[in-house]
Parts: structure tokens; C-alpha cells; sequence
């Protein structure tokens, strides 16, 4: 027993931070968001379930959902396929790889800051490249309004976003895909399955682990994306880019409304969730079956 | 080796004779494919880089130059002159940033070893309920620790100052650098340990000796992605500093922005020097931190 006890004091260090930086605010969160948060006065309220109802039964609330849902399925599904392209061209062998794979992972390491600044530019109206490029091809006849436009708005920022992190969906089925067993496809290949079997019924339920882990991965990632929505349109033009977390951050740091922004972390926190747990079920248990079939 | 059109294995299956067209053809999408993906990535850098290189009014010229035809270093001058009025503003962001994400790395790595080792060889509940804080965390909205973690920051005094940042940074980074080094531990035979133990060494003893130097590449890619994910915080930057001579890069580059909002080139500029600290020190060590990012996953 004593042995024990000295066992956590290893743990120790780490966990004291994260009650403190982690678990502490997380508390603090779901408690505050019952309380009303007048933004003029210091006298903070118990008010109940009201910060979820108002919540909930604003439209606005399911318009920012509704683009939400957009950007974080659109980037993670683009993003996934991308990466999974490839990382199925970089594992084969050729000159240069390792080369080729850095140069592709640095739009990952460089900073949502500095990708945001670029893409502007890129996508700026007047003297954009993409703009420039395209009228100059005589392929459009007038600038296109990528980020100025509500229509045009969350495709261009998704854009930039794939651009941003397809690579780390490439580097984690790169690893996958250097687990699958050589043998196993060679076998496949003998009996005469083609590339396109050989990938479906060899490598991808050899994947199914890391192919769980990455999208959850990107779209927790999608959710939680502040920076770039921010400083691309800031969530405009007229909140067409607005999505839950820059909602969130201007509930608290623009109007000043710690309860209500807290009320609406925790549905979010409670979405999230939810869709992780049935995501993860779902696709464990998918495999379950095929193993018990197969 | 070989080429991006002579894979080695189809080699082997054309001589057996397979259909030499077919292989080709899918070689010749895969380059193509390839070419593409290069294109993608890196224009935007490119870009970032040809921008930075030109005079403000080159920059708007249209039809936009792909290569600057009177290329100048005018604007990393102005950015890293300690005179003149950008200068020293610039160069005291860079220097926060520094002071920020190194502390962050060298504290974060110094908790999240010990606990790694722990949850490799003891008997904690361990990989599963560490797997679920590192999906909770990332899970957890970021921006919703921000209010009560500014109240906190407030009540022990640390807001607007870099320790604010630090600790946040370290703790966010916790679970997942754990995540990692556990990874590294576990791959290291506990037979070592056992034959130290048995030496009559003590358990931080044998952990001192036989699995700290053997561990140090995945010391050095855990602490590589901290100091990555610190040097491009932005949200609690953004909220935390207040203070101009405190800013960080990236808060500080859209003071910048804000302030001369048509220096495309000197804001390209600034998002360059920037980007390289992490982009060099991500290529030098590329090995590891791809590694340290695809441990987990791979084996879970």
C-alpha cells in the first residue's frame, strides 16, 4: 500500500496542474452558466435553466449551428480524403519521400495566424493571386468575392482550412498504412484481387483503428477552430461564417455575457460528446460484426 | 532507389507478366497526384514568401508577379532593425514568444515525464482514462476555458503577465505529451529496469539511469510539438496580454496588421519570420515528431 502511494507522487505534478488549469474552470464553467451575468453590474444571479432555454430557442443559435455543422463536416471530410490521397502516394517508395512528406507537413506546423494572413491575401478582391490568376486565364471576367460574399464565405475559409490540416490526417494513415501487413496484401494480390480490393478489403480494415482516431481527431479539431474563422471574417460577412466558437467568444469578450457564454460552452461540450461517444460505438461495433462474420 | 515510376514490388509482379500499361498508368496518377499535392501545399508559402520580397506597390500589381522582378529585403529590414519605429516592436513579439514557449517546454516536459513513465510501468488505470483526457481536452471547447480561466488568472494575480500563458500552455499540453512519452516508455523493454533493480539500484535510480538516456528522442519530440503548439497559441494570447511590450507573435502580428493595413509585404514579411523557427526546427527533427504525433494512434 505504501508502495503505492509513493507511486503517485510520479503523477502528481501533472495532476495538481490539471485540476487547477483544467478541472477547476471546467466546474467553474458548468456552474456558472446558471447564473444571469449582467454585463453592467456585479451582482451575478441565479437564474436557472434560463441561459439554456433562451439559448436554444433562438433562431440565430440554429443558423450558427447549421454553418457550424458545414464547416466542421466539410473541412474533416475533405481534409480526411485529402490526407488519405496522400498518404497512399507518399508510401510508396521513390526518391525524395521523406523530402516530399516535410514539404507537405508545413502548412501543419506553421501557425493558424499566419495561414489566416496568407489566405487573405490570396483571396483578397482586388490583388489577390487566385483572383489574378483565374482573370488572367480569362477564366472569370470579374474578381471573385471569396470572403466578402455570404455565399462564398464558408467554402473559401473550408479551403484554407483542408490546406491547413490535411497533412496531419496524411502523416497518422501514413503510420496506419505502415502497419498493414505486407504478406496480406501480397496474398490478396496472388488470388487475384485488383488495387482497388486490395485497398478496400485489406488496408482499410487493417486502418479501421487509426482511420477512427484521425477524423474524430480532425473534427474536434473543426469544432474547436478559432483562429482562422476569426481572423479571415471575424464570422461575418453578416454571421455567415459566424460558427459555434466564435459565437461563444463573442458572447464573453464582445457583449460581455460570462453566463450565457458558459451555458452555450456546455451544450457545446455536451454535442461534442455525444457525437463522440456514438461515433466511436458505431464504428467499434462495425467492426465487431465483420469479425464474428469474417 | 528507385523512382516515383518504378515501385519496386510491380517491378517484380511486370516481369511475372502482369499488364505493363496498367502499373504505368497508375504510376503516372500518382505523380500527377503528387505534383498536385506539392502545388497545393506550398504556393501559399511561396506566396508568403514572394510577397515579402516586394515593394508595396509591386505587391498589387496586376497581373500578380510570381517572382518579384525587383525583389527587396526592405521590409525584414524594417521588421528586424533594432531602430526605427517597427523594429524594435517586432523584435520585442519574437523575443515574448521565445521567453513564452520555451518556458512552457521545458516546465511541460518536466512534469509530463514522470507521470508518462508512471503510466507506462505502474498499476494505474492508466492508458485508457489518459486516452480519454487527452479527447476530452480537445473535446472541451478551448475558448470556454477562457472566462473562467481569466477569473482564475485574475485571483492569483498572473493576468497580463507571460506566466498567465505559461501555465495554461503547459497544462493544455499535458495530456497529450503524456500521451506521447508514454508511447516512447512503453516500446523500452522493462527487462532493463529489472536488471538494474535486481543491481540493487532504486526505482528512480534505474529510471535516471537506463531510461531517461534511452528515451531522449521522445523527450525531444514531445518537447518539439509543445514548443510548435505554443509558439502558435492565439485565443488566450489574445485574451490574457493586454499590455503592448507583452504580446506574443501572433497577437502581435494583427496589431501589426491593424496598423498598417495595406503592408501586404511587410505583413507576409512578418508571417515568415514567424513560420521558420518552427518549420526549421519541424524538418531538422522530422523523424521524431512524426513519430511522437503517429505513436498513439497506430497502436490504440
Amino acid at each position: 500500500m505504501s508502495r503505492h502511494r509513493t507511486d503517485y507522487l510520479w503523477v502528481a505534478p501533472a495532476l495538481l496542474v490539471m485540476l487547477l488549469v483544467i478541472g477547476y474552470p471546467f466546474v467553474y464553467t458548468i456552474d456558472l452558466s446558471f447564473y444571469d451575468t449582467p454585463p453592467s453590474s456585479a451582482n451575478w444571479y441565479f437564474n436557472g435553466v434560463n441561459n439554456y432555454t433562451q439559448i436554444l430557442s433562438d433562431p440565430f443559435f440554429w443558423a450558427v449551428t447549421l454553418n457550424t455543422a458545414f464547416w466542421s463536416v466539410g473541412s474533416t471530410v475533405l481534409a480526411f480524403l485529402i490526407g488519405l490521397g496522400a498518404a497512399l502516394v507518399i508510401q510508396r517508395e521513390f526518391v525524395g519521400r521523406s523530402l516530399v512528406r516535410g514539404l507537405l507537413m508545413i502548412p501543419y506546423v506553421i501557425s493558424y495566424v499566419a495561414a489566416a494572413y496568407v489566405w487573405r491575401w490570396l483571396y483578397h478582391s482586388d490583388y489577390g493571386l487566385i483572383s489574378g490568376v483565374l482573370y488572367d486565364a480569362y477564366i472569370i471576367d470579374a474578381p471573385i468575392n471569396f470572403l466578402d460574399s455570404t455565399s462564398n464565405v464558408m467554402p473559401s475559409l473550408i479551403i484554407a482550412n483542408v490546406w491547413k490540416e490535411f497533412p496531419f490526417a496524411m502523416i497518422m494513415l501514413l503510420a496506419g498504412l505502415q502497419t498493414v501487413p505486407q504478406q496480406l496484401l501480397n496474398a490478396a494480390r496472388v488470388d487475384g484481387a485488383n488495387a482497388w480490393n486490395r485497398f478496400w478489403h485489406v488496408t482499410v480494415p487493417t486502418l479501421r483503428g487509426v482511420i477512427i482516431i484521425t477524423s474524430i481527431l480532425l473534427f474536434v479539431g473543426n469544432l474547436n477552430s478559432f483562429g482562422l474563422v476569426w481572423i479571415m471574417t471575424g464570422g461575418g460577412p453578416a454571421n455567415a461564417s459566424q460558427i459555434w466558437i466564435t459565437e461563444v467568444y463573442t458572447l464573453a469578450f464582445q457583449s460581455l455575457q460570462y453566463g450565457r457564454a458558459s451555458a452555450y460552452s456546455v451544450i457545446l461540450f455536451i454535442v461534442m460528446l455525444a457525437l463522440g461517444y456514438f461515433y466511436v460505438r458505431a464504428l467499434t461495433s462495425g467492426s465487431r460484426n465483420r469479425e464474428a462474420r469474417g | 532507389m528507385t523512382t516515383v515510376a518504378g515501385v519496386r514490388p510491380r517491378g517484380r509482379v511486370a516481369a511475372r507478366g502482369w499488364p505493363r500499361p496498367r502499373i504505368k498508368t497508375l504510376d503516372v496518377i500518382a505523380t500527377l497526384w503528387l505534383i498536385l499535392l506539392l502545388a497545393f501545399a506550398l504556393i501559399p508559402m511561396l506566396w508568403m514568401l514572394s510577397t515579402s520580397l516586394k515593394g508595396q506597390f509591386a505587391a498589387l500589381a496586376q497581373p500578380p508577379e510570381w517572382i518579384p522582378s525587383h525583389p527587396t529585403l526592405d521590409q525584414y529590414q524594417t521588421l528586424l532593425s533594432p531602430t526605427g519605429t517597427v523594429g524594435p516592436v517586432f523584435l520585442r513579439y519574437f523575443l515574448n514568444s521565445m521567453i513564452v514557449s520555451l518556458t512552457t517546454t521545458a516546465l511541460g516536459v518536466l512534469i509530463a515525464i514522470p507521470a508518462a513513465y508512471a503510466f507506462s510501468r505502474f498499476q494505474f488505470p492508466g492508458r485508457d482514462v489518459l486516452f480519454f483526457a487527452v479527447l476530452v481536452r480537445n473535446m472541451f471547447p478551448v475558448v470556454v476555458f477562457l472566462i473562467p480561466l481569466f477569473i482564475l488568472m485574475r485571483a492569483l494575480h498572473l493576468v497580463n503577465t507571460h506566466w498567465s500563458l505559461i501555465l495554461t500552455y503547459m497544462t493544455f499540453g499535458l495530456p497529450l505529451s503524456i500521451w506521447l512519452l508514454k508511447g516512447f516508455y512503453d516500446n523500452i523493454p522493462e527487462e532493463l529496469e529489472r536488471a538494474a533493480r535486481i543491481d540493487g539500484a532504486s526505482r528512480f535510480k534505474a529510471f535516471w539511469l537506463i531510461i531517461m538516456p534511452l528515451s531522449s528522442p521522445g523527450i525531444i519530440a514531445t518537447a518539439i510539438y509543445a514548443f510548435i503548439g505554443a509558439w502558435n497559441e492565439y485565443v488566450y494570447a489574445l485574451t490574457f496580454l493586454n499590455s503592448e511590450s507583452l504580446l506574443t507573435l501572433p497577437v502581435g502580428l494583427q496589431h501589426f496588421f491593424t496598423e498598417f493595413a495595406t503592408n501586404w509585404p511587410g505583413l507576409m514579411a512578418a508571417a515568415f519570420i514567424m513560420s521558420v523557427p518552427v518549420v526549421v526546427m519541424f524538418m531538422l527533427l522530422q523523424k521524431q515528431f512524426v513519430q511522437a504525433l503517429t505513436e498513439g494512434a497506430v497502436k490504440a
